[in-house]
C-alpha cells in the first residue's frame, strides 16, 4: 500500500480486448496518468480529461477508471487512497473523481435524503397534487368532460336498465330546469337517468350526467326531496369533482410509481390502500361542498329546503334498520353532521318558497320503472 | 449451505470461519497459487493479436488468465443493505424533485451498484448503462407503443364508434400487446447484457427477435390448449433461447435442457397446490431454477445450484413480511439478501479458461428496455 501522498500506485490494467488482468504501476501526473506494465513493456499515458471513474464509491469497492471512447479499457486500483492522491495532484480535475473523505457523511446523507423524500411526498400528496388537479380540472374543456361522461354512463347505466318513461321523465326534467334557471353557467347539458335497481343511491359523472337509482326515487316523498338530491349532484358536476378525482388519481399513481418503482407488488398494494383512504378524505370534502352549494342552489331557485332535510333524516333512520340497502350514506358523509350544517343554511332560505310540480301527484313517479309496474 | 472450514473443520456460513478466523476464499486462492507454482507457464499459445502491442511479455497476470484447473467457483456479492438504502433514498428524493425524470438515472445507479458488487475470480462485474439511455428508450417506447395504444383505446369511445368496431379494435390491441411482450423481453435482454462487462469484456445477446416471437406465440397458444401442461416446455424453450444466444465476448453460453423433464414436477406441484396452500409452487420454482442452472454451460464450465424449495419459500416469504412490516423501508435489505441468497447456492464447476476469448461487443438500443418498462414485463432470466 502506498502512502496517501504517493504519486506511484500498484494497479491492474484491462486492455479491453481480452479478459486478462495485467499488473501495472501507475504514476499520477499533472494532467494524466502514466501506466507502466509491471512485466516490462512500453509505458503509455491516459490524459485526465479522458478518464472517468465508474467504481470505487462504496466501502470495499476497488477504484475503477475507464477511458472515454474505448470499450472496456480500464484501470483497477485496490487502494481508495489513490483517489485522494489523484485529487490532490490534479486539483483542476478533482471534481470528476469521488472524494473518499466524504464517505463518513454518506450514512447521514442517506438518512437525510430519506427524510426529505418523505417530506416531499407528503407535501405533494396533501397539497401539490390536489392543487394541481384543481388547476388542471378547471382547464379541461366541457366537451371532453361530456365525452368522458357519455362513455362512463354507457357502462354504469346500460340502456337496458334505464327507465324510459317520457311523461314521468318530463317531471324530473322540469325540476332540473327550475334549479338551473338562476344559474349563469349554462355550459353543461344536464341529463338525469333513472336506473331500474333497488339501490338507494345517486351519482353524477363529469359532463352533467346524473344517475338516480329506482331505490332512491321510490323513497322520495315529494318533488322537493328529489330537487335536493339533484341540486347536490349538479354541484358535483359544476365543481368538476369527478374530473378532479380522476386527475388526482392519475398523479398519485405517478407519485406512487416514483416511490415504489422497483418494489414488489405487495408494497404497491399497501400504498394503494393508503391511496383509497386519501380518496375518501377528498371525497368527504367534495360532499360537503356539494351539500353546501346544493342548498344554496335550492335557496336561489326558491325551492323549499325542508325537502332535502327531510330526505336526509329519512335516510338516517333507514340506515339504522337496513344498512346494506342504503349505499347513499356510505358514499356520502355522516348524516348527523350533514343535517346540522344543512339546517343552518336552510334557515336562510327565502320565503315563501315555490311549490314544485303543484299539479302532480308525486307518488306516481314510483311507477316510472318497469319493475314497479309489474 | 454450510461447508466445513478447510483448516479447522468448523461449519462456515459466510466468507470467514467463525472458529479460526480463516478467510475461505483467500485460503483457496493461496492453495491454488502454491499448486501452480510462481512461474507457471501461461499454458497454451496466446492469441498473437490479443494483447496490446505495448506489452512485451505474452505472459499475462498468472492468477487471472492462465487456464485454471478444475475447481468450484462462486460468485460473491459484497453489497451492503446500508449503501443500497442510501442509493434508494437519494433516488426517491431526486425522482420526486425532478417530477420523475431522475427515475432512469436512479435505476442505472442501482444496477451499477448490484453488478459492481458482484465478484467472480477476484474481478468485479461492471455496468455501463446510463440514465439517459434508459430515458431515451422509455420515450421511444411511449412513442411507438404507448401513444398509439392509448389513442386506439380511447378514440372509439369518444367518437362513438359502433360496438363491433370497438370490440375488433380492442382484440387487435390485445394481440399487439401479446406480440410486444416477447419483443420487449428480447430487447431488454439485449440491452442489459450489452451494458455488462467482466474484466473489460462485454456480454452480448444475439438472439433473433423473430425466432423468439415465434416461440412465445406458439408456446402461449399450446400452453392454453393443453390447459397448462405445456407450460414447463414453454418456459424451458424461452430460457434456452435467452441463454444459448448470450455471449461473453466471443464465447457463447450453451443450454441443453429439455422442458419435458419438468412436466412431472409441474403436475406434482399443481396437484399439491391446494393441499399445501400454494407452498408447492416454491418447490417447483426451486426445481425449475436448479434445472435451468444445471443445463447452462459456458465453455467447459457448468453451472450448478443447490437452492431448495424450503429455502426459497423462506427467503421470499420473509422478504414480503419484512417489506410489509417496515412499509417498504426494508426493500434494500431484501434486495441484497436476495442476491446473496442465489450466489450462495450457485457454483461454477469445471475449468474456466478465458484465454481465447476476445472482445466482441454488439450495439443495442434501450428501446426494448423502455418497452419492457411500459408493459411491466420482468423476468427471472439469469
Amino acid at each position: 500500500m502506498a502512502e496517501p501522498g504517493a504519486r506511484s500506485w500498484d494497479a491492474s490494467y484491462l486492455d479491453g480486448r481480452t479478459p486478462t488482468r495485467r499488473p501495472v504501476r501507475i504514476i499520477i501526473g499533472q494532467d494524466g496518468i502514466e501506466i507502466t506494465p509491471a512485466e516490462g513493456g512500453t509505458s503509455f499515458r491516459w490524459p485526465l480529461r479522458d478518464v472517468r471513474q465508474t467504481q470505487g464509491f462504496y466501502p470495499g469497492e476497488q477504484v475503477r477508471l475507464e477511458r472515454a471512447g474505448s470499450l472496456g479499457e480500464a484501470l483497477l486500483v485496490g487502494d481508495v487512497a489513490f483517489l485522494t492522491a489523484l485529487r490532490a495532484a490534479a486539483p483542476q480535475a478533482a471534481g470528476a473523481f469521488h472524494n473518499p473523505a466524504r464517505r463518513r457523511w454518506q450514512a447521514g446523507l442517506a438518512v437525510g435524503a430519506a427524510l426529505a423524500a418523505v417530506v416531499v411526498s407528503l407535501v405533494l400528496y396533501f397539497w401539490g397534487i390536489p392543487a394541481l388537479a384543481g388547476i388542471v380540472a378547471s382547464r379541461v374543456p366541457v366537451s371532453w368532460e361530456v365525452a368522458l361522461g357519455e362513455s362512463a354512463i354507457a357502462q354504469l347505466a346500460p340502456p337496458s336498465r334505464r327507465c324510459l318513461d317520457p311523461t314521468r321523465q318530463r317531471h324530473i326534467d322540469d325540476i332540473v330546469a327550475v334549479l338551473l334557471r338562476p344559474l349563469p353557467d349554462r355550459r353543461y347539458p344536464f341529463r338525469v337517468t333513472v336506473v331500474d335497481h333497488p339501490m338507494v343511491n345517486a351519482f353524477a359523472t363529469p359532463g352533467g350526467f346524473i344517475v338516480v337509482f329506482r331505490g332512491l326515487l321510490d323513497r322520495t316523498e315529494n318533488a322537493e326531496e328529489l330537487a335536493g338530491i339533484l341540486a347536490h349532484e349538479i354541484q358535483h358536476v359544476l365543481h368538476r369533482h369527478a374530473t378532479r378525482a380522476i386527475l388526482r388519481n392519475a398523479s398519485t399513481g405517478i407519485l406512487i410509481a416514483a416511490l415504489v418503482g422497483d418494489v414488489s407488488g405487495i408494497v404497491a398494494f399497501g400504498v394503494e390502500s393508503a391511496r383509497t383512504l386519501g380518496d375518501l378524505h377528498h371525497s368527504r370534502e367534495a360532499e360537503h361542498e356539494a351539500d353546501r352549494d346544493g342548498m344554496l342552489m335550492l335557496n336561489a331557485a326558491a325551492v323549499d329546503p325542508q325537502g332535502m332535510l327531510a330526505f336526509f333524516q329519512a335516510m338516517q333512520k333507514l340506515e339504522g334498520t337496513n344498512r346494506a340497502a342504503v349505499r347513499y350514506l356510505s358514499t356520502h358523509p355522516a348524516a348527523s353532521d350533514r343535517l346540522q350544517a344543512l339546517s343552518a343554511l336552510a334557515a336562510q332560505a327565502p320565503r315563501p318558497s315555490v311549490k314544485l310540480l303543484p299539479d302532480y301527484d308525486w307518488t306516481d313517479i314510483r311507477k316510472m320503472c318497469p319493475t314497479a309496474n309489474r | 449451505m454450510a461447508e466445513p472450514c478447510p483448516r479447522c473443520g468448523a461449519a462456515v456460513a459466510g466468507e470467514r470461519c467463525p472458529q479460526c478466523g480463516l478467510v475461505i476464499a483467500l485460503y483457496h486462492a493461496s492453495l491454488e497459487k502454491m499448486r501452480r507454482g510462481p512461474s507457471a507457464p501461461a499454458g497454451g499459445p496466446t492469441v498473437p493479436t490479443a494483447g496490446p502491442a505495448m506489452f512485451r511479455a505474452p505472459a499475462p497476470d498468472a492468477a487471472a488468465a492462465s487456464p485454471i484447473p478444475a475447481a468450484t467457483r462462486r460468485l460473491q456479492f459484497h453489497g451492503a443493505a446500508g449503501s443500497l438504502f442510501g442509493i434508494y433514498a437519494v433516488n426517491v428524493l431526486f425522482t420526486l424533485l425532478t417530477l420523475g425524470v431522475y427515475y432512469f438515472w436512479g435505476k442505472a445507479r442501482v444496477r451499477a451498484y448490484l453488478l459492481g458488487q458482484t465478484e467472480l475470480e477476484r474481478d468485479r462485474l461492471a455496468y455501463h448503462g446510463t440514465g439517459l439511455e434508459l430515458l431515451v428508450g422509455f420515450v421511444k417506447g411511449v412513442i411507438v407503443f404507448g401513444i398509439p395504444v392509448t389513442l386506439l383505446s380511447i378514440l372509439p369511445q369518444i367518437y362513438g364508434a359502433p360496438d363491433q368496431v370497438a370490440t375488433a379494435l380492442s382484440r387487435l390491441l390485445w394481440l399487439l400487446g401479446l406480440l410486444l411482450v416477447p419483443v420487449a423481453m428480447v430487447g431488454s435482454r439485449r440491452y442489459r447484457l450489452s451494458r455488462t462487462s467482466w474484466r473489460g469484456i462485454r456480454f452480448s445477446f444475439r438472439g433473433p427477435m423473430r425466432e423468439f416471437v415465434g416461440i412465445f406465440v406458439v408456446g402461449s397458444i399450446l400452453t392454453s390448449l393443453t390447459l397448462g401442461i405445456y407450460y414447463p416446455v414453454f418456459v424451458t424453450k424461452r430460457q434456452a433461447f435467452m441463454v444459448s444466444h448470450a455471449y461473453f465476448g466471443s464465447r457463447k453460453f450453451d443450454f441443453d435442457g429439455r422442458g419435458g423433464a419438468l412436466i412431472g414436477s409441474f403436475l406434482g406441484m399443481a396437484l399439491l397446490f391446494l393441499p399445501t396452500l400454494g407452498l408447492s409452487w416454491f418447490w417447483f420454482s426451486a426445481r425449475r431454477y436448479r434445472f435451468f442452472t444445471e443445463h447452462t454451460r459456458f465453455g467447459a464450465t457448468r453451472f450448478r445450484s443447490t437452492v431448495t424449495g424450503a429455502r426459497l419459500a423462506w427467503l421470499q416469504i420473509s422478504n414480503v413480511v419484512a417489506i410489509v412490516g417496515t412499509l417498504g423501508l426494508a426493500w434494500p435489505w431484501t434486495v441484497a439478501r436476495g442476491v446473496r441468497f442465489y450466489y450462495r447456492y450457485l457454483t461454477l464447476e469445471g475449468t474456466l479458461d478465458v484465454s481465447d476469448i476476445h472482445q466482441d461487443a454488439r450495439a443495442a438500443s434501450a428501446t426494448g428496455e423502455g418497452l419492457a418498462g411500459l408493459l411491466d414485463v420482468d423476468f427471472g432470466v439469469s
